[in-house]
C-alpha cells in the first residue's frame, strides 16, 4: 500500500473540492456535497455577471472584451448553422485519437521500463529528455513527415501525451509493493501473468494520474496545433475570427474550449472513481 | 467441516508426501552490502509429513524470514532446504503462505480474492465458487463476499487472506501469525478450526505465533528461537492428545508444558532486550 500512497499528493492537487468532502461515499444526500457544488457555481455565475455587465456599461471597449450573451449567442447561432459541432468534434477527435494513441504506447513502454533494465536504458534518456522539452517545436517536422492534415496533428498530439503517460507509468511500476507480488507467485502466477493479473492493477492509480495529467496537455496541443496549421477545429475556427478581427468569434472559441475541457477532465475524474472503486482514495 | 476436506485431501497428498528439511540455513539481509545483518543463523529444522510444528520466537528472530525462505519467496543464501518435491528454489502451489500482513489484492474484493487461488489451481468454475463460498463463511466473512481489503478491519483482512489460503488445499501450510489480528474469541474459534482442518486433512503446517498457550493447544511440535540472529534453541515435543477441544486448555499436562515452554520463550526474550541495550 506505501507505494500507492505516493500518488497521492498529485492525484489531490487535482481534486476537486467536491471529492473532499466528508460525506460517505454512497451518501447523494443534500449535506456538504451540494453546498459545494452551489458555491463553486455561483462563484461562475458572478464571474459570468460581471463580464456580461462589465462589457455591457462600458467600463470596457465591447470590441476588445465582446459581452457574454453576444459570445453565447454567437455560439448558439453557429451551432445551428452545424460549424460548432463540426469544429469542437474535430478538436475532440484529435485530442482524444492522439491521447488514446500516446497511452497505448506509453503504458507499455513505462511498464517495460520498470521491468527491463535493457528497456529502461534505452528510453531513461529518451524520456528525462522528453519529459521537459517543449513538445509542440517538432510541429514543423511533423508537418513535413505526415503532411498538414489530421495525421501530423494527431501524431503531434499523441508525441505530447506519451511523456506524462510514460513517467507516471515507469514510476508506478517500479515502486510496486512486494505483497501482492509475492501472494500471486504463491498460488502460482507465472511472470507473464503477474503483468496483467498483479502489476497493472496495482500501478493503475499512478498510470490513471498520468492520464489525468496527459489529458489536458493533449487538449492544449490540438487546440495550439490547429491554430498554427489552420483549417477546420475550434483553434482553427479562432485564429480565423482573429484574422478577421472578429473578437466575438475568438470569445466563442475560447468558451467552447473552457467547456469541453471542463467535461473532459470531469469525465476523466468519474472514470478513474469507477477504475479505482476499491482504492482506499475513492472512500474518503 | 470434515466433509469439506477429505476430498481435498487425498488430492493434496497424492502429488507431495508433504515434509520439510531445513538444514544449516543462515540469511543474511544486505548481504551484498557492507553492513549486512545475520538474520538466521544455521537452522536445522525436520518437519515430518503431516506434522503440525509451530515457531516461537521473540519479534524479529527471523521467524518470517525462515517462513520466506522455505516458501521459494526469497533465495536461500546458505544451507539448503527441500520438500519432498526437491530442493525449494521458488515459491510453488504445494506450499501456501498466509503472510504476517495478510498480502490480499486490494483491487479484488474478498470473493475474487480467494477466487484467484482457486483458479490458478485448476479448479473448475463450479467448484471454485462453492469452495470459495464455503471457507469465506468458514472464517466468518459471509455477506462480505464484495467488500474490498480496504473496506474491512484487519482482523477481517486476515481472516479473508486464511480463506484465501485455505481454499486452495496446499500440502504445506505455512502461517505467519495468522491469528495475531484476532480478538480472544474469534481466535480460539479460528484455532480450532484451523485443528479440525489440519487432523481432516493432514497437512503439514508451519505456523509462527508468539501465543505460547496458541502453540501449545495447535503443535505436534514447537521449536524455541533465539533473538536475532535467529537460532533454534529447544525443540519441545507436546505429548497431548490428538483431540484437543476447550477442556484441554484445564489439563494438567497442558498448563504445565504452557509454563516450561513460556520459561524457554521468556528467557530468549529476555535475551533479546539485553542484547538491543
Ligand atoms: N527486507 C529486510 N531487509 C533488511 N532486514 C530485514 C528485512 N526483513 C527483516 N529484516 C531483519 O531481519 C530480522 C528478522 O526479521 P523477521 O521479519 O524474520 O522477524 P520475525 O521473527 O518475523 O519478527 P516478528 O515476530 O516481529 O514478526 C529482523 O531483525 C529484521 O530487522
Ligand atoms: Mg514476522
Amino acid at each position: 500500500m506505501m507505494n500507492m500512497a505516493q500518488a497521492r499528493p498529485l492525484a489531490d492537487a487535482r481534486k476537486s473540492p467536491v471529492q473532499k468532502a466528508p460525506a460517505p461515499r454512497p451518501a447523494r444526500s443534500i449535506s456538504p456535497q451540494v453546498v459545494d457544488i452551489g458555491v463553486q457555481v455561483a462563484v461562475v455565475v458572478v464571474l459570468a455577471g460581471i463580464w456580461e455587465f462589465g462589457a455591457r456599461f462600458g467600463a470596457l471597449n465591447p470590441f476588445l472584451l465582446p459581452p457574454l450573451s453576444m459570445v453565447l449567442v454567437r455560439i448558439w447561432e453557429d451551432l445551428i448553422a452545424g460549424t460548432v459541432p463540426v469544429d469542437l468534434g474535430l478538436t475532440l477527435y484529435r485530442a482524444l485519437t492522439g491521447f488514446a494513441i500516446g497511452a497505448v504506447i506509453g503504458i507499455p513502454v513505462g511498464i517495460l521500463m520498470a521491468r527491463s533494465a535493457v528497456v529502461r536504458w534505452f528510453f531513461d534518456p529518451l524520456v528525462s529528455i522528453g519529459f521537459p522539452m517543449p513538445k509542440i517545436a517538432f510541429l514543423p517536422i511533423f508537418i513535413l513527415w505526415f503532411d498538414i492534415y489530421d495525421t501530423s496533428k494527431i501524431i503531434m498530439v499523441a508525441f505530447s501525451c506519451f511523456f506524462p503517460i510514460v513517467a507516471a507509468t515507469y514510476a508506478g511500476c517500479s515502486s510496486l509493493d512486494k505483497w501482492p507480488i509475492w501472494s500471486a507467485r504463491c498460488f502460482g502466477a507465472k511472470e507473464r501473468e503477474l503483468l496483467w493479473e498483479v502489476y497493472l492493477p496495482m500501478a493503475m492509480p499512478q498510470i490513471l494520474t498520468g492520464l489525468q495529467v496527459a489529458l489536458p496537455v493533449g487538449m492544449i496541443t490540438t487546440i495550439v496545433t490547429e491554430m498554427l496549421m489552420g483549417g477546420r477545429g475550434v483553434g482553427g475556427a479562432m485564429i480565423m475570427a482573429g484574422r478577421f478581427a472578429d473578437s466575438v468569434g475568438v470569445f466563442a472559441g475560447i468558451v467552447q474550449i473552457i467547456l469541453l475541457g471542463f467535461v473532459v477532465v470531469k469525465s476523466v475524474e468519474l472514470i478513474r472513481r469507477r477504475i479505482l472503486i476499491w482504492h482506499p482514495e475513492s472512500r474518503r | 467441516m470434515s466433509m469439506i476436506h477429505t476430498a481435498a485431501a487425498t488430492r493434496g497428498r497424492a502429488h507431495t508426501a508433504s515434509a520439510i528439511s531445513v538444514s544449516d540455513v543462515s540469511h543474511t539481509y544486505g548481504a551484498r552490502t557492507a553492513g549486512g545483518m545475520l538474520a538466521l543463523d544455521g537452522i536445522n529444522l525436520e518437519i515430518g509429513d503431516g506434522e503440525f510444528h509451530c515457531l516461537l520466537g521473540p519479534s524479529g528472530c527471523g521467524k518470517s524470514t525462515l517462513l520466506y525462505l522455505i516458501g521459494g519467496f526469497i533465495p536461500v543464501q546458505a544451507g539448503v532446504i527441500s520438500t519432498s518435491a526437491g530442493p525449494v528454489t521458488a515459491p510453488g502451489p504445494d506450499r501456501s503462505i498466509v503472510f504476517q500482513n495478510f498480502a490480499l489484492f486490494p483491487w479484488k474484493t474478498v470473493k475474487d480474492n480467494v477466487l484467484y487461488g482457486l483458479k490458478k489451481a485448476g479448479f473448475a468454475a463450479a467448484e471454485r465458487e462453492q469452495r470459495a463460498q464455503r471457507y469465506i463463511d468458514m472464517v466468518h466473512l459471509t455477506g462480505f463476499e464484495n467488500a474490498y481489503p480496504s473496506q474491512l478491519s484487519g482482523g477481517m483482512q486476515q481472516r479473508a487472506a486464511i480463506a484465501r489460503t485455505l481454499a486452495v488445499d496446499p500440502g504445506i501450510l505455512l502461517m505467519d501469525e495468522p491469528f495475531g489480528a484476532l480478538d480472544a474469541q474469534t481466535r480460539r474459534v479460528m484455532q480450532e478450526e484451523l485443528r479440525t482442518i489440519w487432523r481432516d486433512s493432514r497437512k503439514t503446517v508451519v505456523f509462527v505465533t508468539h501465543d505460547v498457550q496458541e502453540a501449545v493447544f495447535l503443535a505436534d511440535r514447537i521449536s524455541i528461537m533465539s533473538a536475532r540472529p535467529g537460532r533454534i534453541q529447544h525443540v519441545i515435543d507436546v505429548d497431548l492428545p490428538k483431540d484437543r477441544g476447550e477442556e484441554i486448555l484445564e489439563n494438567r499436562a497442558f498448563i504445565g508444558l504452557s509454563e516450561h515452554i513460556w520459561r524457554l520463550v521468556r528467557e530468549q526474550a529476555v535475551a533479546a532486550t539485553r542484547g538491543a541495550h
